[in-house]
């Protein structure tokens, strides 16, 4: 069970990286109006958003320290700010400028910062072995550092995934994987997609506990985890944990979603999570409503920061496109 | 039959393959979001409505599964159209493509064919990063056992698409996404074309000579075909006339044509959205170096991507693009 | 002389009331016929095909990226 700080932290992590996303949706817009040109606008590109999966970075990342390795994917924003990746070198690097993360060079959807031991990429189930490898590394320097590797229901079905899952197994890594199920590979529901309807169930072919979270439940996925955290500390090897989480937005910023039944993202949004997580703790004394508001402030605002800040950023030098690509 | 009507890159490739799709039941498509979404691309919009769910399937993600299903299928008797969503996803099935589909035919004597199309998306230029904005041109066409097609139009891409579906062997079919004129990402006026209504094929191993001209030869393919032939304008109103020449298929290689228009102007400039090292552009040069360096009034130069990941921000990945400018740049600086 | 009209009821104009002309697939004064794809409109993220709505000559009246609207008559086919 957490405690009322453990609750403060996910409840404010949550509704930063909500309107984080809520944020960026709006930014991305800039410049795409009335003709959607991807390349075109303030931010360029491909732009993959997580709101309604925020419970699965907050009830995960509250257990974890800044020397454990989070690997994520190509919908990042809310693990990496729950992992305490700089918000303002974020924001300038998925704005292109010379002060992001990498000066510009990864963008989105490479968001690497190795102060808090975070990174992702955009190859689906790719992020599995490196956490591997990172769990690796702290049982050969005999630490208790853990790590975490995020996962998409659809990465379930990459070979990588199961490569690293039998390897974290057999080598008794200190290993977590997370996959959040939002139902979706692009277009793809999962039932059409996945030969089992819970992928926890595949944690008994590599001989590593499975959990099933249902339905995005903060409080639930907080003890799973912190099972799970633990378990890697005392050197017992990985767990696989499954969250049914939410995808409000489209697989990607201009994704017509014509795949997606009507109604869905509606019913999805009468039940969120983070509204639940809130009403619920004020309701049972573990936070007062001065303190949940406080926190919603101090969140905003540190996004609102984060934006200017990467608005008014320089933008690298091009010739800096060349440089980085050794140590 | 003669035809009026334009289509982008996107719909000729969906034209092509429902028709060869009506004449031929043993034809079927697989891939990532290609049935409900009709491609991410574009590419099989109508198939799903047209053909249905046993023959477009929408797959897992899983591209080892998936293509080396498709060599097995092909190698059975079935002719299956396989998209691999971004060519930079290779990395997680390449065995089932350079080691299984490119070589059955060999280590069969001829025996066994692996009659598939391996379609998949390249190219950079809207801030989509390292992961996602990569040509590879030289990388399928280093390993042998595979044809690789590249088309730089409507016209061609229907052609060539009937022509990789027909050929017995397996074919990388390599379509640049910002030529397919998708609304959502812009593309050159002259991608579009007028194309005809009935299948035809373009053989392979036969370049286009866009333009002619007598100073300099560039030769190119795929977007950069676009960007020469502004190059090509600008240098006109200079007074030096460019010959363009469009390659369509890298493997196999029209090296014939090349050499014809090197051996007519002497300068050769090679331009590539590919790497730069250890690819297609050296490949040309060396080709036409081999039979006759004496053809060469000026040292060949060429155009490329340089030797990094490509950046996201729009400086960093405009600085590292080849464009009309530079390219007008170095065919001028090879007539000294 | 019949309109190439953009119908309503295709989006939900409240939510996004333009678009954009993305694609067109006859070339002015081409002879288009009834049913033909003439046209794409892009509305935010979603692409919609127009068609002809008769036999003839086609004219454009809105260019490639050209802004549309519900009832936006982007062009004719005219009879001959």
């Amino acid at each position: 069970m957490p405690s009322n700080a453990q609750i403060l932290w996910m409840y404010e992590i949550m509704e930063k990286a909500r309107y984080y996303e809520d944020t960026m949706a709006a930014v991305y817009m800039e410049g795409k109006s009335p003709k959607f040109d991807i390349g075109a606008g303030t931010v360029p590109g491909e732009m993959h958003l997580a709101a309604g999966q925020e419970p699965c970075a907050a009830g995960v990342c509250v257990h974890l320290r800044p020397d454990d390795a989070v690997t994520a994917t190509h919908r990042p924003h809310h693990v990496a700010i729950a992992k305490g990746v700089d918000l303002n070198k974020m924001t300038a690097e998925i704005f292109g400028k010379a002060s992001g993360l990498a000066g510009g060079r990864g963008g989105h959807m490479h968001l690497l910062d190795p102060a808090v031991n975070f990174s992702c990429s955009g190859i689906i189930a790719q992020g599995a072995g490196p956490a591997a490898g990172a769990a690796l590394a702290a049982k050969l320097r005999g630490t208790d550092a853990i790590a975490v590797s995020y996962l998409g229901d659809g990465a379930a079905n990459q070979g990588g995934f199961h490569e690293a899952m039998n390897l974290a197994a057999l080598w008794q890594l200190p290993v977590v994987f997370v996959i959040e199920d939002n139902g979706w590979g692009i277009s793809v529901p999962k039932a059409k997609s996945t030969s089992v309807a819970d992928n926890s169930v595949r944690a008994a072919a590599y001989g590593m506990p499975g959990v099933h979270i249902a339905d995005n439940d903060t409080l639930a996925l907080f003890d799973a985890a912190e099972e799970a955290v633990a378990r890697a500390r005392r050197g017992e090897g990985p767990t696989l944990i499954e969250v049914e989480t939410y995808r409000y937005y489209g697989h990607f910023q201009g994704d017509p979603e014509l795949y997606r039944p009507k109604g869905e993202v509606e019913a999805l949004k009468a039940k969120d999570p983070i509204k639940r997580l809130r009403d619920k703790a004020i309701a049972d004394g573990s936070m007062t409503e001065a303190e949940a508001d406080a926190a919603l402030a101090r969140a905003k605002a540190e996004v609102d920061a984060a934006f200017a800040y990467a608005r008014e950023a320089a933008y690298p030098a091009p010739e800096d496109a060349l440089t980085a690509v050794f140590a | 039959m003669t035809s009026n009507r334009i289509l982008p890159v996107s719909r000729a490739m969906s034209e092509a393959i429902a028709e060869e799709m009506r004449a031929d039941p043993s034809v079927f498509v697989m891939g990532e979001d290609i049935g409900t979404y009709g491609g991410i691309f574009g590419a099989t919009g109508g198939l799903l409505d047209e053909f249905g769910e046993a023959r477009v399937r929408d797959t897992p993600i899983s591209e080892t599964g998936f293509i080396s299903a498709g060599v097995g299928a092909a190698m059975s008797g079935m002719r299956p159209i396989v998209e691999l969503m971004f060519v930079d996803f290779f990395g997680v099935c390449m065995d089932a493509i350079y080691n299984l589909a490119a070589k059955n035919t060999y280590f069969s004597g001829g025996n066994y064919k692996v009659p598939m199309v391996i379609m998949t998306a390249t190219g950079g230029g809207y801030s989509d990063a390292g992961q996602h904005s990569q040509t590879l041109h030289g990388t399928f066409a280093h390993l042998p056992g595979l044809k690789v097609v590249a088309p730089s139009n409507a016209y061609d891409a229907k052609g060539l698409m009937t022509a990789a579906i027909r050929d017995d062997n397996p074919v990388m079919f390599m379509f640049h996404k910002g030529l397919q004129g998708l609304a959502w990402m812009a593309s050159p006026d002259a991608a579009a074309t007028v194309v005809p209504e009935d299948a035809y094929e373009i053989p392979f191993g036969q370049a286009s000579v866009l333009r002619e001209g007598k100073d300099v030869t560039i030769v190119t393919l795929s977007m950069m075909v676009h960007k020469a032939m502004e190059a090509a304008e600008a240098l006109a109103k200079d007074g030096v006339e460019a010959e363009v020449i469009d390659l369509r298929t890298i493997v196999p290689l029209d090296r014939e044509t090349i050499l014809n228009s090197v051996a007519k102007t002497g300068r050769l400039l090679v331009v590539d959205e590919d790497y730069r090292s250890f690819g297609l552009t050296g490949e040309i040069i060396a080709g036409v170096a081999e039979h006759d360096p004496t053809l060469f009034k000026a040292p060949p130069r060429r155009l490329a991507v340089p030797d990094v990941p490509i950046p996201y921000s729009r400086p960093l990945e405009q600085f590292i693009m080849p464009d009309a400018a530079a390219i007008a740049e170095a065919a001028r600086a090879s007539l000294g | 002389m019949t309109d190439i009209v953009i119908p309503t009821g295709l989006w939900d104009a409240e939510v996004t009331p333009e678009g954009i002309v993305s694609n067109w697939f006859y070339a002015d004064g081409t002879k288009v016929a009834k049913g033909d794809v003439v046209a794409e409109i892009m509305v935010e993220k979603s692409t919609f095909d127009i068609e002809a709505p008769a036999d003839g000559v086609l004219s454009r009246s809105v260019a490639k990226d050209g802004v549309i609207r519900p009832g936006t008559v982007i062009g004719h086919v005219n009879a001959g």
